[in-house]
């Protein structure tokens, strides 16, 4: 009978290295890289260089606004400094368009889920 | 006396009938009422006349596609902008779409957004340069 109890005793005692060495044993993983955005040019009529500084903006206001509007004001208002006005921009998840622009001066692509058309009339 | 009766039964008879058709043109204009599709305008720098226009033919497109069928959006932002330019001049623009944010530069007069059913619909004007040579 105390040898039995004594058998017990033992068994606890080896069970709870066994969940420490298991507490330790998962190390914290280092964070995650945040992925870059993925970019699609659907269609373009733009010098490469511009088209190129077109993606860099949006990358750059989508991770500074989160209204879409905020993010079609930045780029709009950026490409009237850099290129001269007038520059229209519109930004979403869905939307068709039907627009004039002038020659070499449009650009539509996609950032992840996002669309951005960004052209300049008038 | 009995001419007297005639012409009361003569009179009765058409004002019923009056009535009667009163009755069933504001059942049809209820009718009417009831199949056009609800517009809201958002933002608007346009005359009248010309918003009513856009409201007319996005309606008319809207209502000519079967209700299975999905938006399309390109294809009525073409619509638009085809009837507005060659109605009001060149140059306009269209976007379509159920989500969208948007930053424009418009010529005066010439900017309507509006929402009909469930679908957002900006439309604006901008002034078209001479091209140089």
């Amino acid at each position: 009978m105390s040898e039995d109890a004594k058998k017990n005793i033992a068994g606890a005692l080896t069970a709870r290295p066994n969940s420490d060495d298991q507490k330790l044993s998962p190390l914290p993983s280092p964070a995650p890289a945040v992925p870059p955005k993925k970019v699609i040019i659907k269609s373009a009529d733009m010098i490469p260089d511009m088209q190129k500084e077109a993606v860099d903006i949006a990358v750059a206001a989508f991770e500074k606004y989160n209204v879409e509007k905020d993010v079609a004001e930045q780029i709009k208002k950026e490409f009237d400094k850099r290129h001269g006005p007038t520059w229209h921009c519109i930004v979403g998840r869905n939307f068709g368009s039907y627009v004039t622009h002038e020659t070499n001066h449009f650009v539509y692509f996609y950032l992840d889920q996002k669309a951005v058309l960004l052209f300049k009339s008038g | 006396m009995e001419e007297a009766e005639k012409e009361l039964e003569r009179r009765s008879k058409f004002l019923n009938s009056l009535i009667q058709q009163k009755k069933k043109a504001a059942i049809e204009s209820e009718h009417e009422h009831e199949s056009s599709l609800k517009v809201d305008v958002r933002a608007c720098d346009m005359p009248l006349p010309l918003q009513n226009r856009a409201f007319q033919c996005a309606r008319l497109y809207l209502e000519s596609m079967p209700p299975a069928n999905k938006l399309d959006s390109k294809r009525l932002a073409l619509a638009l902008k085809k009837e507005f330019d060659s109605s009001y001049g060149p140059a306009w623009h269209c976007i379509v779409g159920t989500s969208f944010g948007s930053y424009v530069t418009h010529s005066v007069g010439g900017f309507l957004y509006f929402s009909i059913d469930k679908v957002y619909i900006l439309l604006f004007k901008t002034a078209v340069e001479p091209l140089d040579h």
